[in-house]
């Protein structure tokens, strides 16, 4: 029944066009950066090796595949999350406004069930959505720059990664960017079952993600209490992997507070949804 | 007695030629310049290794060519660090007799092996260095260790250990001593968003060492090899 009613859903997402304003974003912002990149990365280059460029001779292909993917994602990963909401936060209270959640209702599925289903169906998309990402910049950008060895440019230097060192980050980091993603469309999800219209639970969930990175960007030790707690402060986890060497404890405090968030907004959508009266 | 009066002749002309080479340290960068010379062209592979303040890399194995006289080529697609003043310019430094004048300094013992401390001046002031000191192996006739400040780059150290190509003044090791500039970048650009502290790096000079093994010398380039591949 579980299986069905995600089903359901998925084909509810499927038939809305606002669905693929996402993936249709994600494509032009990619090739717009694809291009920019291809005409002028040079520039990006010397940003990054300008520092050094008095005393250091950099040889070998800086600019290619695989620095293309890191920049796409360090660009994209802060704007995917408004992205995911644009579709998640429109899941229950989308209903809610066209009337059809008193329909949905009536079927012989529990409550627990539709909600269940509509978070594995906003999960899928999310994963679709990641995974147009991640085809984007790391397939497309190697194919259109080639391989080679990964520099990443941090705050306290640079780090190399040599080629064949770089694939298993890029898959790790995508997961755990997928974890991130999936919490906020778990907070769309759940802010959707307090609203009648679609566009409230949005722009709340984009109001909270702008909030919260704006209190973690703040070097402001008035927040330092509550930074390690604020889901924002986790969703760049994913570079966590492209240091050297890996912070496990690091990556596996930012995986439990993600999931930490997911359980505790799950528990508060399924109280609130089980409890809903429905009046539309 | 004959014999005796000439092996003394001989001596006496032998130790009056070293004397004047000590002495005068252009004769002795000549010299140096005649074995460097040697090798009109040499492929060799190489491991960099980078050991810098604000740098993380691992070692690198890659093909380094050299053709005289200032063709130069690390042929890598890995990302391979090296200093500026790398390894055309102590050539062009020893090779140039006409733009710096060489000034003995003093005589100095690296590593026990007795070495000749050698200034060199640039005659102008248009000259990007600012001045090269070399310490020079007297017996071998190769460059030991040397300090080249520039206006541009600042000063690198480079220290040469010598094994089997001693004959053609090649090293089989350079070790690179580089000052390196405090590193400051935005965070925004780093996208660092939620590192609120950064480490503390103390110092600010670092090394690169460079292994060469494999030597082909003299065996013929072409000169496409040295062509940028667009």
């Amino acid at each position: 029944m579980l299986f069905k009613s995600t089903y359901n859903e998925l084909l509810k997402i499927a038939f809305k066009p606002r669905s693929y304003i996402g993936i249709a974003g994600i494509i032009l912002i990619i090739s717009i950066i694809l291009f920019a990149m291809k005409v002028d990365g040079s520039f990006y280059i010397s940003l990054i090796t300008g520092q050094f460029d008095q005393s250091l001779l950099f040889e070998g292909e800086i600019l290619n595949g695989n620095l293309i993917a890191y920049i796409i994602i360090q660009m994209l990963i802060i704007h995917v999350p408004l992205l995911i909401a644009f579709v998640t936060g429109d899941l229950v209270s989308g209903e809610s406004a066209m009337g059809t959640i008193r329909l949905l209702l009536t079927k012989p599925v529990s409550r627990s069930t539709i909600l269940w289903s509509k978070f594995f169906a906003s999960c899928i998309y999310t994963l679709i959505v990641m995974l147009c990402l991640a085809f984007m910049s790391f397939v497309l950008g190697k194919l259109i720059f080639g391989q080679g060895d990964l520099m990443v440019l941090k705050s306290d230097g640079l780090i190399v990664f040599q080629e064949g060192d770089i694939t298993w980050r890029f898959f790790y980091g995508f997961a755990i960017a997928f974890l991130s993603l999936v919490t906020v469309a778990t907070l769309a999800l759940t802010l959707s079952c307090f609203s009648e219209n679609s566009i409230g639970p949005i722009v709340a969930t984009m109001g909270i993600i702008l909030l919260f990175t704006i209190i973690g960007s703040m070097d402001v030790p008035v927040f330092d209490v509550i930074r390690p707690f604020l889901f924002t402060t986790h969703m760049a986890a994913w570079r966590y992997f492209f240091d050297d060497p890996l912070n496990t404890t690091n990556i596996f405090y930012s995986i439990t507070i993600l999931v930490a968030h997911i359980g505790v907004l799950l528990a508060i959508a399924f109280y609130k949804f089980n409890k809903k009266d429905i009046l539309s | 007695m004959i014999h005796i009066k000439v092996i003394f002749i001989l001596l006496v002309l032998f130790l009056s030629n070293t004397n004047v080479i000590a002495q005068n340290p252009r004769a002795m960068l000549n010299q140096v310049q005649i074995k460097i010379n040697k090798a009109n062209n040499y492929k060799a592979d190489i491991n960099i290794k980078v050991d810098l303040p604000y740098i993380t890399m691992m070692p690198i194995d890659t093909k380094l060519y050299f053709k005289q006289k200032d063709k130069f080529k690390i042929d890598t697609k890995s990302i391979a660090i090296l200093p500026k003043q790398g390894f055309l310019q102590l050539n062009m430094l020893v090779n140039d007799t006409v733009n710096y004048t060489a000034i003995f300094q003093s005589k100095e013992t690296i590593n026990r092996i007795k070495t000749s401390l050698i200034n060199l001046i640039p005659n102008n002031d248009t000259s990007d260095v600012v001045l090269a000191k070399l310490w020079v192996d007297a017996t071998n006739l190769v460059i030991v260790k040397s300090q080249v400040t520039t206006k541009s780059s600042g000063t690198v150290k480079t220290e040469y250990t010598y094994g089997a190509q001693l004959a053609f003044g090649l090293p089989d090791c350079i070790k690179f001593i580089v000052d390196i500039k405090k590193f400051k970048i935005p965070k925004a650009l780093a996208a660092d968003i939620n590192t609120s502290k950064s480490k503390k790096v103390e110092k600010n000079t670092g090394e690169i060492i460079v292994v060469l093994k494999n030597y082909e010398i003299n065996k013929g380039i072409t000169d496409s090899v040295f062509e940028k591949v667009k």
